[in-house]
């Protein structure tokens, strides 16, 4: 038997005195346009879901993450795939609108088609936004190998990995952000609740707090080693050098227009070694002042990073200082749109510390750009002292939607 | 409605999707004047009925609620002059409020419902009143076999035979797993029959099949437990007496069914079920038979309110059976400590596929 708690009166259930369904009337106002930034309806806390690209990427940066990777379960063919990734674009689309993620009956003998959690609450400027792993492109699957995204794989091995599989991979992604908690979590167990017998959920992570401003509008937040990192991120007023290092490119399958590939990497922090290094040798790892977020070859936080500047003992931004090796001048210009959050699941039983770190998401045109930073990094960092790479996937992001029709539509066509 | 009050605002502004209508429902028309509701009384007979809400006044009432009791059953919404909403509910006899709010006379009036037949297809009724008939038969028959087992149980741990008693324990409760929402019923039979050690209050005796298999396998002798069996047939004597003649609505036998797999989820997936044997699989695959029996019952009725629906049960059904087959040993199954972490997880995401459509059975069945 189960414990006391969850004992269901089976038979003193009664049935509803009535039920029945409401019937209602009038149109989901959504918003959408072909804009190249999703506009947000003022004072609404409302970003809207459709336009060219996916919302979410260029979106500033929310405070609240839920990321999850589902696998597509074994026998499930090409049909459910693509009425799964409708039925989903429908219950995001409605619920960045703060509605309900199907419509609700008045039904008492049904269980709510809503979880309830976010009733009442904003839309807490919710985005939803999808992404396709490597392994949904693999022959004999859903027969959609030949428009597989040109840059799609697998990512290779990298330097200083550790991976676990259980926290890495995945054939679908779905990343909410939200300004509260409890809407991001809402948004991805209502999709959880929608897949389920044709996805079951791989892995999932929240984060607790933004560490990246993808906008010029927003402040650099400290990740949680209490430093400003990403301080020249891609923002989304760049529109060029989005054009050059973010969207897809040209001779991508037509349903990636407007898409882009998204990076994941759980990153673990040992925080408590963190915080018994020396002011002097935390600053010379970022190659910033941990006070004012400033290259150590400046005074304020925006100040050019020089990496040139020589010091007494050498260069002062140290060379294998996290600022100069992941800087876009010694990495031929590569730049991503990192979008990453703090996180931590609690306590490592195992070490007894807590288990926290940088949930790192990058977005960028081709993987390899990721590829090629974090190799150089995987080896040469200072910063791999303090941190070790637990998770890892990678998914193509389709390109936006438009008002009523699903992400991906062309990818079935 | 029966929901969130926010979240029936947000909907009746919004809903775009199609109206989850009864079909069949009678319509009775219902007027938002700036006065309130009109007519403001009203009488109709039982069964489906759609409301269906026009505005004749300005914007000073624009809703109409029915209330049972102090509970909202539903809104139907017409904000504006000259438009209409709908409300749809299948009414019971008896006494409802209805309300306009903001009226100025009659924003509150008097539903009476009579005594009448709802509106649902003969053939369907049949089909539900087959299916409860067949369940009442189906709880009697388990319990029966239950009785049989258990006195065979028994009879091993009198004659102290740990062996035997050992091959026995999960057949013999297999029977009780499998009606188990009802036996939880019996608030009293239940933990004596069935309760974990922590499921003992302080000063209570812990008593049935989990006493016995702690014996059984954790001292490893059957020393003490001779009345603890004599008890055991005692009362599942009394189970199989109180469930003669039993009668239930076909939304239990849906919550039922529901509630079996729920009880794989919460107890057997984790282990802690069986927890010295670690025969849960045992108890795993009589829940999802004793949840399969109950939905396979109500199917007739499902399939012709909602085919698609029953479809997909079935095959999930067997979907989860499937996946218990490689650890089948014999009679029974592996021992549950021997199947890893990842493999609990597919078992458990497997129920957790089958058990969401399993869910809207009962709500279906009340269309």
């Amino acid at each position: 038997m189960s414990a006391k708690v969850s004992r269901r009166g089976f038979l003193t259930a009664a049935g509803g005195a009535a039920a029945g369904a409401v019937a209602g009337a009038g149109l989901v106002a959504v918003a959408g346009d072909d804009d190249e930034t999703p506009a947000a309806p003022p004072g609404t806390g409302r970003v809207a879901f459709d336009g060219a690209h996916q919302a979410g990427i260029i979106t500033p940066a929310q405070d609240r993450l839920h990321f999850a990777a589902f696998d597509v379960v074994p026998g499930a063919t090409r049909a459910d795939l693509r009425e799964l990734l409708a039925a989903w674009t429908g219950a995001a689309r409605r619920m960045t609108a703060g509605l309900p993620a199907r419509p609700l009956t008045a039904n008492p003998a049904a269980p709510p088609a809503d979880t309830g959690e976010a009733a009442g609450l904003p839309p807490a400027r919710l985005t939803v936004t999808f992404g396709l792993g490597p392994g949904l492109f693999a022959a004999e699957r859903f027969g959609l190998t030949a428009r597989r995204p040109v840059r799609l794989a697998p990512l290779p091995a990298l330097p200083a990995d550790e991976l676990d599989p259980a926290r890495s991979g995945g054939d679908l992604a779905v990343q909410a952000c939200a300004d509260d908690p409890q809407v991001a979590f809402h948004a991805v167990r209502n999709l959880a609740r929608i897949g389920r017998g044709v996805v079951v959920m791989r892995w999932s992570q929240l984060g607790f707090g933004r560490t990246s401003s993808t906008s010029s509008a927003q402040e650099t937040p400290r990740n949680l080693m209490g430093f400003k990192d990403g301080t020249n991120n891609l923002t989304a007023e760049e529109t060029d050098e989005l054009r050059r290092h973010l969207w897809a490119a040209a001779d991508e399958p037509a349903w990636m227009a407007g898409g882009t590939y998204l990076v994941a990497r759980r990153i673990r922090m040992l925080i408590e070694v963190w915080d018994r290094a020396s002011l002097d040798d935390q600053e010379a790892t970022f190659g910033r002042r941990r006070a004012s977020g400033a290259p150590l070859t400046g005074s304020r936080e925006r100040d050019p990073v020089d990496l040139a500047a020589q010091g007494a003992d050498g260069p002062l931004i140290p060379p294998g200082a996290h600022i100069r090796l992941a800087a876009p001048e010694t990495n031929d210009g590569i730049r991503l749109l990192r979008r990453g959050y703090s996180f931590t699941d609690g306590f490592d039983a195992e070490l007894g510390q807590l288990d926290a770190g940088l949930f790192f998401v990058s977005f960028q045109r081709d993987p390899q750009a990721f590829v090629r930073v974090q190799t150089r990094l995987g080896r040469e960092d200072a910063l791999n002292e303090y941190i070790k790479h637990v998770g890892s996937a990678v998914f193509a992001v389709p390109g936006g939607t438009r008002p009523g029709r699903p992400v991906a539509e062309q990818l079935f066509a | 409605m029966a929901v969130a009050g926010a979240a029936a605002l947000t909907l009746a502004a919004c809903g775009s999707e199609p109206d989850e209508e009864i079909a069949g429902a009678r319509e009775v028309p219902v007027a938002l004047t700036d006065a309130g509701c009109d007519p403001a009384t009203l009488s109709i007979p039982a069964g489906p009925t759609t409301f269906v809400v026009r505005n004749e006044g300005t914007e000073q009432v624009r809703e109409l609620e029915v209330l049972g009791g102090t509970r909202v059953l539903g809104e139907a919404y017409a904000t504006s002059p000259g438009r209409e909403g709908r409300l749809t509910l299948d009414l019971a006899p008896g006494r409802y409020t209805v309300n306009c709010p903001g009226g100025a006379e009659t924003a509150t009036g008097v539903l009476t419902v009579t005594g009448g037949t709802p509106a649902r297809t003969a053939t369907a009724d049949a089909d539900l009143a087959a299916a409860t008939a067949g369940y009442t038969s189906y709880v009697e028959m388990q319990a029966r076999e239950l009785q049989r087992r258990v006195r065979r149980f028994a009879t091993a741990i009198r004659a102290g035979d740990v062996p035997r008693a050992k091959e026995l324990f999960a057949w013999s409760r297999a029977p009780f797993e499998k009606i188990e929402p009802v036996a939880e019923s019996f608030g009293d039979l239940d933990p004596k029959i069935d309760a974990r050690v922590n499921d003992v209050a302080e000063g209570d005796r812990w008593t049935g099949f989990h006493r016995i298999e702690r014996g059984l396998w954790v001292d490893g002798s059957t020393e003490g437990l001779g009345r603890y069996a004599d008890q055991l047939e005692r009362d599942v004597d009394r189970l199989a007496e109180r469930v003669q003649g039993l009668t239930y609505k076909p939304e239990e036998l849906a919550n039922g069914a529901n509630g079996l797999l729920g009880e794989v989820s919460a107890s057997k997936i984790t282990g802690e079920e069986d927890r010295y044997s670690h025969t849960d699989l045992s108890d795993f695959e009589a829940n999802v038979l004793g949840s399969q029996a109950a939905f396979g019952l109500l199917a007739p009725a499902l399939r012709k309110r909602d085919p698609e629906l029953a479809a997909t049960i079935s095959r999930r059904f067997d979907s989860v059976l499937a996946a218990l087959e490689p650890y089948r040993r014999g009679d029974g199954f592996v021992s549950y400590d021997t199947v890893g972490e990842p493999e609990r997880r597919r078992l458990s995401q497997q129920v957790d596929a089958l058990a969401e459509p399993l869910s809207e059975v009962a709500g279906v069945l009340q269309r």
